[in-house]
């Protein structure tokens, strides 16, 4: 915060400064005078002035943006290309030869992917509804003033803390009837449920250990950010509402929930993205199984291009992937834009 | 002070673009170069991938350290690529297809070798003359494709049956036996808490597991027809020893090998289907000095089951050095190497000749291990083995999760024609 204020002290001093000739330029940052030597001509005045601090700027992110389009710009483009070309790495020396649309029409007429479709929505819906009221549920209490609060607010952030393939590792350890705690608290309550087989073993007893490890895993984060975008909202519009005679319920459906807005929506897209591409917790839980019954789209994908080494199909299957993504965004983008008035 | 802070900023974002510019252009211009084969007397560096950690990977660089001290001319860099072999495969995979020169030799599961010789990625190993009769026939076999040897078998780990022998006094000798055996010594011995472990997770093990019960019911795993009697009553044995017999516990359709041990090496089992390693594990007091380790028990008109498993060596067809990697190869295959490794970190032998005193004299239960090399079945052997390992974990997750007693028959018979169809695709298809 600080910082960003501070940097934009500098730029006015440098912009203030400017036109009263040479002399006040020894302000500006050593950097920029070894990037834009001083020339012997007037300094540029007004217009001049905005377009070569302009292409400073450009210069500066230059490195960046050409790191970032090698990185992402690059491999989509590859993919889309990829999508449309027979590319199977089992049959190395075989041509790329472009296939047109065969490779979306055949992962439309495959029932794995569809199935997969479905299964991902699904887990999508449910999971993020869910980590979202509970993370606002606990975003409330931790706002409250009590004892233990710093340690409460640091210590949930653990499980989002640790890499997913750990913390699936530890759920998968845990849900073992031998090995875990799982079942040895079940059957505290009932001997029948001390031996339950969790997963591989049943397609809904598997998805609810994984909807347990992801949620586990996620909602820290979802509450932490919510709780941010609850601090930031001011004490005395509550006051007012106290005022006005609002009851809690009142006063967190009118007060809370629209001021609560952004947080919102950035953890929607954010969990919402991370849910349609759900893949390492399923890797490692149940490897889709039983039978394919816990795959998802990510995890086709996977298999289909890490296993089968088939960019062609996998490629297609990537790209309407992230066609889902953007879909999901912009309409996450729509709804929570700022009301104009 | 501002100021000075952004400018400060801005020069390290400006400085970190350029080194990931520089390193990016490196790695690029890594690829490429000769192809012009270099003789093995030549002073010359090749490039050794292999996946071993900890001791395993200690072993191999003791076993280099000796070989560059015998061949003065040639100096072997190890590259350590992952310990996940699927991870494994892609990072080999990745220098391949961008035609690499390197890695030179390199390590293999034997469910690789036709996977890259149908991509043309490995040297033949037709010009060397290797005389395969001094190596157990199936992993010869793994390492065989179109009747062409491209991997040279290193070591060989055959999957079989463990049982307690305080708790199972003479071995079982046929199938139904072992589910006698079970039910007797849980009866018998309360603390069991179960009969039989083996790996029913949806992965490569699974398969694995399958194909250590398979030939003793008669079965093979012939991509082309999996849909046989035979294959039919070994996983339906399997499922069975879940459902019907419940000498296994339903837990197994979420265990691996690591999980099966840990039930036999804490003595909650009488049985487990695993791999030699179990042996040199810490176990618990009452385990400790009762390992017996069998092939699993033929059925009628089957043989005595185990399932290869193991690693191979093969050279990169793009090499320059291939002389100097066969050289390599011959060393790390040579029956005193093999046995020094052995001893040193477990890993079994690939040569019957490399089962010496010495090696028993150390850990007797390699005379169990030499046994069960001669009866392990190698997995199928196709260019496209991840997709049938796929179908197949997929079909037996499947059987294993559905307590309907014809489960098995019904996978096997929906499930045959898509094996068979992804077993035999070929480029065009």
């Amino acid at each position: 915060m600080s910082d960003s204020q501070s940097t934009g002290n500098a730029a006015t001093a440098v912009d203030g400064t400017a036109t009263e000739g040479r002399p006040a330029r020894a302000g500006r940052p050593a950097l920029v005078k070894r990037l834009m030597p001083e020339r012997r001509r007037p300094a540029p005045v007004g217009h001049a002035r905005e377009t070569s601090d302009r292409r400073l700027g450009y210069m500066l992110v230059a490195p960046v943006v050409i790191l970032l389009l090698a990185i992402t710009a690059y491999p989509l483009i590859y993919n889309i290309w990829n999508s449309f070309h027979f590319d199977n790495l089992s049959f190395g020396g075989l041509p790329h030869n472009f296939v047109g649309w065969s490779n979306f029409s055949k992962m439309f007429k495959s029932a794995q992917w569809v199935s997969a479709l479905e299964r991902t929505l699904v887990f999508t819906v449910v999971t993020i509804v869910f980590d979202i009221v509970v993370g606002l549920a606990l975003a409330l209490m931790m706002h409250r003033q009590f004892r233990g609060r710093g340690f409460l607010r640091a210590s949930i952030l653990v499980p989002w803390a640790m890499p997913t393939v750990v913390s699936a590792m530890l759920w998968k350890t845990m849900f073992d009837p031998s090995a875990g705690f799982v079942d040895y608290i079940l059957g505290a309550f009932h001997p029948a449920w001390s031996s339950i087989a969790w997963l591989g073993a049943n397609e809904w007893r598997s998805w609810i250990a994984i909807f347990i490890a992801d949620s586990w895993k996620n909602i820290p984060f979802v509450a932490i950010l919510l709780l941010a975008g609850l601090q930031v909202i001011p004490n005395d519009v509550y006051e007012a509402a106290r005022m006005d005679g609002a009851s809690w319920w009142q006063s967190f459906t009118r007060v809370t929930l629209p001021l609560l807005k952004p947080a919102l929506s950035v953890a929607l897209i954010f969990r919402t993205l991370q849910a349609l591409l759900v893949f390492d917790v399923i890797y490692i839980m149940t490897g889709g199984g039983p039978g394919n019954s816990t795959q998802t789209l990510s995890f086709l994908n996977y298999q289909t291009f890490i296993i089968n080494t088939d960019f062609g199909l996998g490629g297609a299957m990537s790209i309407l992937l992230v066609l889902l993504a953007l879909a999901v965004s912009f309409v996450y983008v729509r709804a929570f834009r700022p009301s104009t008035n | 002070m501002g100021m000075k802070r952004a400018a400060r900023w801005r020069a390290v974002t400006v400085g970190v673009g350029a080194v990931a510019l520089t390193a990016g252009a490196a790695a690029c211009s890594s690829g490429g170069g000769s192809s012009s084969s270099v003789a093995a007397s030549a002073k010359q560096t090749i490039v050794f991938a292999e996946s071993g950690l900890g001791t395993e990977g200690q072993q191999t660089q003791t076993a280099i350290n000796a070989f560059e001290k015998a061949n003065p001319n040639i100096k072997v860099t190890v590259q350590v690529l992952s310990s996940d072999s699927t991870t494994y495969l892609s990072q080999l995979e990745h220098d391949f297809i961008s035609g690499s020169t390197t890695p030179d030799v390199f390590e293999s599961d034997v469910t690789y070798p036709a996977k890259f010789a149908q991509a043309g990625w490995v040297l033949p190993l037709t010009q060397f003359k290797v005389d395969t009769s001094q190596f157990f026939q199936t992993e010869v076999d793994a390492g065989t494709f179109n009747n062409t040897l491209y991997a040279m078998p290193w070591f060989d780990n055959p999957e079989g049956l463990f049982y307690r022998t305080d708790l199972i006094k003479t071995p079982p000798k046929t199938p139904a036996e072992v589910v006698s055996d079970a039910q007797a010594a849980m009866k018998a011995d309360p603390s069991l808490k179960e009969g039989i472990a083996f790996e029913a997770d949806k992965y490569e093990g699974a398969i694995t597991s399958f194909l250590t019960v398979d030939s003793a019911f008669g079965g093979k795993l012939d991509p082309s027809n999996v849909n046989t009697p035979g294959n039919v009553a070994a996983l339906k044995w399997l499922h069975d020893a879940i459902y019907t017999s419940k000498i296994a516990p339903q837990a197994v359709t979420g265990w691996q090998e690591g999980q099966v041990q840990a039930q036999f090496s804490s003595g909650f089992t009488p049985f487990a289907i695993n791999y030699p390693f179990v042996e040199a594990q810490p176990s618990a007091p009452a385990v400790k000095g009762h390992i017996g380790y069998i092939p699993f028990p033929a059925g009628p008109g089957g043989t005595p089951g185990s399932a290869l498993g193991g690693e191979m060596l093969a050279i990169n067809a793009k090499t320059a050095h291939a002389a100097a990697a066969y050289k390599l190869i011959q060393y790390l295959t040579s029956p005193s190497v093999e046995t020094a490794r052995a001893i040193a970190v477990g890993d079994p032998p690939s040569l019957p000749s490399a089962y010496t005193s010495a090696l028993y004299a150390k850990a007797p239960y390699f005379k169990d291990v030499k046994t069960l090399n001669q009866y392990s079945q190698p997995r199928p052997v196709t260019p496209n083995y991840l997709q049938v390992s796929t179908d197949l974990q997929t079909l037996f997750s499947s059987v294993y999760a559905n307590g309907s007693p014809n489960a098995a028959s019904a996978a096997f018979s929906s499930g045959a024609a898509q094996i068979k169809t992804d077993a035999a695709a070929t480029p065009g298809s």
